[in-house]
């Protein structure tokens, strides 16, 4: 009874289409190590990792020469962009930018997702009205991520953990010191519920 | 041949039906073109296929990656246990934090969603020159062979380990022993001594032993703050994130830390342990991690060096250096500089994996280094990590930067969290 249960929470965690990857499929194999931590074909489950599957290919090597170069500290994901780096880091972002992103399975709070939508007006000049982001700002899409994820990048933003001193985030983080820590929680709800 | 049973018969005949009633995507269809062998439990039709050995955390992903990539190959998966029960986090279930049964996954995702052909056994014997696993019963041939049978333990080395059975508890395949050390800790006197045990290296998880002793000395604390820890090591230092642990124990008062410390013998009857230097400790509770070396099989196979413990493999396929068309991945092999831990196993079976594949298709395989992380748990709540990555130079593997957390938090244990949520249905689902 207990393992009918157990197998049924295991199934929670992959997503609805099964990934098919055929042997040729390029970047397939330099991207497949991240699954440990990202999911399938970057389909994150869990709350505290982002969702790679349909990033924009601009930002994830963005992020992954931020990490290597250290500017972004992350004891994960620093020693991991430096190998994707050797690896190349084009293929493997192309990779993810062509998975179908599936909705995260982690639950939210209607009420947080309300207060969330009222706040975010502050923000939609950066990242656009549907938190879709825009290259030309250099936002990343925050609609869809899990809500753990984006409310631990903004408090790093607000602690300026994250980036820094990076020049060009200097609005962003002023900003974030503004805003309270429930609110913040109420922002990523509500970014989190878009697109689902 | 043995004579069968009837009973042995018909499920030595249901097994073959199972097999050959699923296989056939590349076969020349219909019937069957080769004449079996007697004991030859499914005769291999297609000139695809693959078998695994073991279905832990390398087996089963390179089970799974072999058919995600190719599925035109046919894989069989022995393993013996219905159940996958996970190491990483089980030290949660000794100190109450966690339950088994939060560890514990089925086949079914393998089976269903991959059309991995499973059977519920042990391999007891491989013949490389045939091409062939030996099984109770017969054998079934194979293309490749992919061999993940985890460890087995050199319980010969410590004195009256035997003998003294399941009154001193090694804990270190997740399972009917994890719960039987968790009991064992809550009905030790409020006033006992538990003592832990460290194998000498190499051997399964490095940080392994230390979030142990994280673990019974968080419950200690907090359930029977008059009992003590004493942990016996076998190396000269705690051997995996020293400063990390070290400064984790500082809120561990009763956690007592000896450096090389062997334990050479056990009496269970007096409740004592004698180490190396003739030094016996009492206790109440001993958990015993013995030294360790690859799993019989491998062994038995003589797939391991000279040192008669691991496997040599080469860094790009994965192959044995000692017998052809066998690979080796996870905790049985040795000479790749990473750790024995449940990442590498999970990043072993998908390159390997990927190896087959192309190598079954006739083209040479990628070079596709590992990754590492290992995450521990110094209390209920908080974690601390240990990340590595690689490159291939030369065709060997080597690292590009080893990482340490700057310290443990609760962020990291989120993390964490996030890790184990995706590294199992990167193997089952
Ligand atoms: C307490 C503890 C905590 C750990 N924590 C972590 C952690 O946090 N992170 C981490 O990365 N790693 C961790 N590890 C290490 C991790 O569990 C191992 O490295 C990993 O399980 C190795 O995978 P494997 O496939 O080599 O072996 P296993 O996962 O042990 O799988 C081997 C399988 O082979 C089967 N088998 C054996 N012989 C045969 C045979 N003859 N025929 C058929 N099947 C056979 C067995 O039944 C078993 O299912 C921990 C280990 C322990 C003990
Ligand atoms: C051990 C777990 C782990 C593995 C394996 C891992 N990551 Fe990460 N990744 C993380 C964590 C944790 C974060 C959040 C770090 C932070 O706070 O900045 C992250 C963040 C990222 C981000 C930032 C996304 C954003 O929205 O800014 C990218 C891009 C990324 N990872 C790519 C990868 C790639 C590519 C791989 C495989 C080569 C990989 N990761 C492997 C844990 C992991
Ligand atoms: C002045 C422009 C600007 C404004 C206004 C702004 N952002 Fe951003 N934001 C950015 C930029 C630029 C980045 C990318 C940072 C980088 O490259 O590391 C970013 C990144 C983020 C991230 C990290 C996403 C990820 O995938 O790691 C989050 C979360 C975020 N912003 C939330 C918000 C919220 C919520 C608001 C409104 C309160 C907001 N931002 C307002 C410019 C802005």
């Amino acid at each position: 009874m207990q393992a009918f249960v157990l197998v049924a929470a295991l199934a929670a965690l992959v997503p609805a289409t099964a990934a098919a990857g055929p042997v040729d499929t390029p970047g397939f194999t330099k991207a497949f190590s991240c699954s440990a931590c990202h999911g399938s074909a970057g389909a994150a489950r869990a709350d505290a990792v982002p969702i790679l599957a349909g990033m924009p290919a601009w930002y994830l090597k963005k992020a992954i020469d931020d990490y290597a170069s250290g500017r972004r500290p992350s004891p994960e994901m620093e020693p991991f962009s430096k190998m994707v780096t050797t690896l190349g880091v084009d293929d493997v972002a192309a990779y993810f930018a062509t998975q179908k992103r599936e909705a995260s399975p982690i639950k939210l709070d209607r009420a947080a997702i309300a207060s969330g939508r009222t706040a975010a007006t502050q923000c939609a000049g950066c990242h656009g009205q549907d938190g879709r982001g825009d290259q030309a700002k250099g936002t990343p899409p925050l609609a869809g991520q899990p809500a753990g994820y984006l409310l631990n990048q903004m408090k790093l933003f607000k602690a300026d953990k994250r980036s820094p001193g990076d020049a060009n985030l200097t609005a962003l983080k002023a900003l974030m010191k503004g805003v309270d820590d429930p609110t913040l929680a109420n922002l990523a709800a509500y970014y989190a519920s878009l697109g689902r | 041949m043995a004579r069968m049973t009837r009973r042995e018969f018909l499920k030595a005949s249901s097994a073959v039906v199972a097999l050959s009633g699923l296989a056939g995507c590349a076969s020349t269809g219909g019937a069957p073109t080769t004449t079996s062998t007697p004991g030859d439990l499914a005769p291999n039709r297609s000139g695809r296929r693959v078998i695994v050995i073991g279905g832990g955390w390398g087996g089963a992903t390179a089970a799974k990656y072999v058919r995600m990539q190719d599925p035109a190959i046919e894989v069989v998966l022995l393993e013996p246990n219905d159940k996958f029960i996970s190491c990483p986090f089980s030290n949660l279930v000794v100190s109450g934090v966690r339950s088994i049964e939060s560890l514990t996954f089925g086949y079914d995702g393998l089976r269903k969603q991959h059309g991995v052909k499973i059977m519920r056994e042990s391999a007891t014997a491989i013949e490389p020159d045939a091409h062939r696993v030996r099984l109770a019963r017969g054998f079934l041939t194979y293309d490749r062979l992919i061999v993940a049978p985890g460890i087995d333990f050199q319980t010969e080395q410590i004195e009256g380990l035997a003998a003294a059975g399941d009154r001193v508890l090694h804990a270190w395949k997740a399972g009917p022993q994890t719960v039987a050390l968790a009991q064992q800790l809550k009905e030790m006197p409020d006033d006992g001594v538990f003592v832990l045990s460290v194998p000498p290296a190499a051997y399964r998880c490095p940080p392994g032993p230390y979030e142990r002793a994280c673990q019974v000395a968080w419950y200690l604390k907090t359930r029977k703050p008059r009992a003590k820890l004493i942990v016996l090591d076998a190396n000269q230092n705690v051997i995996s994130k020293p400063a990390l642990f070290r400064a984790a124990w500082q809120a561990y008062p009763n956690l007592e830390y000896r450096a090389s410390n062997k334990v050479v013998k056990v009496d269970a009857a007096a409740r004592e342990l004698t180490t190396e230097f003739g030094d016996k400790v009492r206790y109440d509770v001993a958990n015993v991690i013995p030294p360790q070396r690859a799993a019989a099989i491998a062994v038995q196979a003589d797939l391991v060096g000279v040192d008669k413990r691991w496997c040599e493999v080469n860094h790009v396929t994965y192959e044995s250096v000692k017998a052809k068309d066998v690979h080796v991945v996870g905790d049985s092999t040795i000479g790749i500089p990473v750790p024995k831990s449940g990442t590498v196993a999970n990043s072993m079976g998908k390159i390997a994996a990927t190896a087959v594949v192309n190598l079954l298709n006739g083209r040479p395989a990628p070079e596709m280094p590992p990754i590492n992380t290992c995450y521990s748990w110094v209390s209920d709540t908080e974690v601390m990590a240990v990340i590595n990555a690689y490159r291939i130079d030369s065709g060997k593997v080597v690292q590009i930067e080893q990482k340490l957390t700057p310290g443990q938090s609760a962020l990291y244990a989120h993390h964490a969290e996030a890790w184990a949520t995706s590294i199992w249905a990167d193997i089952l689902a």
